[in-house]
């Protein structure tokens, strides 16, 4: 079965709670349903990432029940495995715009717990997109692409993480570009350092299979990191 | 929900890291973030000879800092493409943190059109 109709059917499967309010897919997909017909030749991933803002966790949680094809993993309680391979696992993600973006707590709830990263706070909503008859709201790419970078970035799962942002940079545009630059600036010095060394890294990684190559981009990268340099003070 | 709280530890774990790196920026530790700018800032690299590197160093292209605070140190000098080309002992190495990189005593770098010379 094709990647993209794997993510299709999840989509599907997960309608009851993509389709309410407020709620964004954030996540190594965004770059595979920003691009045209969400062709999702992008990044292949094993999980879909759903984002919750913690006003609307009631709102989720009384609609829990209709993800039918799904249950809950006893290890990991706001993760959603799937009765079928055709399917991709869950993944509920808290979301609170009034946290400290390097900070992070447990939303504790006996049915749907979740985690809420702070650098999430940096995504605001962005175009709502109908994927094969499911609308589905994805953040705005400029937000995504900033907490993609601010986020401590380790091992074979930060390495990935960066390359979707490599794939985010490609379907970002010049109005992006300075909504990106903007909220850049209004971060305290360390989580603007943050961002700048991730983007190092990206530039300098190796190309993984079934990720964005990351070679053929390093100017981008690079023009990307001089951009953001100028008016740094010294040392900073 | 203990895989959630040890997710949760994890997190200020590393972002504790990520706090002392960041006061670290200026001193030994720092040296990794600044070697990586100088790469990310770099389209090709060659790893050249001592000799050649002291030739480009009489045209006057200065070595960047960073080199210096490496041990060994090493010479990594920024130069146009076409003046590397000319060069005898020039080698081309993929622009990564490879050992091929970090065994090099010297290195010749192009810097990507747009970036500016900062030495």
């Amino acid at each position: 079965m094709a990647f993209r109709d794997r993510l299709v059917a999840t989509i599907r499967a997960a309608r009851p709670i993509v389709e309410l309010p407020d709620i964004l897919i954030i996540g190594s997909e965004v770059p595979n349903l920003l691009q045209p017909g969400a062709a999702a030749t992008l990044v292949v991933s094993l999980d879909l990432d759903i984002g919750v803002p913690v006003h609307r966790h009631a709102d989720v949680k009384e609609r829990i029940s209709e993800l039918v094809e799904f249950t809950p993993s006893a290890d990991e309680p706001s993760v959603w495995t799937p009765h079928s391979p055709h399917l991709l696992e869950v993944n509920f993600v808290g979301m609170d715009p009034a946290q400290d973006p390097a900070d992070a707590y447990v939303f504790e709830d006996d049915r749907l717990p979740m985690m809420v990263f702070g650098a999430l706070s940096l995504v605001c909503p962005g175009a709502s997109t109908e994927i094969e008859g499911v609308r589905v709201r994805l953040p705005h790419p400029a937000g995504l692409l900033l907490e993609k970078l601010v986020t401590e970035r380790t091992g074979e799962k930060g390495e990935r993480d960066l390359l979707v942002a490599l794939g985010l940079l490609d379907a970002v545009s010049r109005d992006d570009l300075e909504q990106f630059d903007a909220a850049y600036r209004r971060l305290r010095p360390e989580l603007r350092h943050a961002v700048r060394s991730n983007l190092t890294v990206l530039s300098l990684m190796d190309p993984r299979a079934g990720m964005p190559d990351p070679r053929p981009r390093r100017a981008d990268v690079a023009a990307l990191f001089r951009r953001l340099e100028a008016g740094e003070g010294q040392g900073s | 929900m203990p895989s959630l709280e040890y997710r949760l530890r994890q997190h200020r774990r590393r972002t504790l890291v990520r706090s002392w790196e960041y006061r670290q920026r200026r001193h030994a530790h720092g040296v990794w973030f600044r070697l990586r700018r100088v790469l990310a800032n770099a389209s090709a690299a060659c790893v050249i000879s001592g000799e050649d590197a002291r030739a480009l160093m009489a045209d006057g292209l200065r070595p960047e800092p960073v080199g210096h605070e490496l041990d060994p140190p090493k010479l990594i000098i920024f130069a146009p493409a076409e003046r590397i080309a000319g060069l005898a002992t020039a080698r081309p190495v993929a622009v990564r943190l490879s050992a091929e990189v970090l065994a090099a005593e010297c290195l010749a770098l192009t810097r990507f059109e747009g970036s500016r010379d900062e030495n």
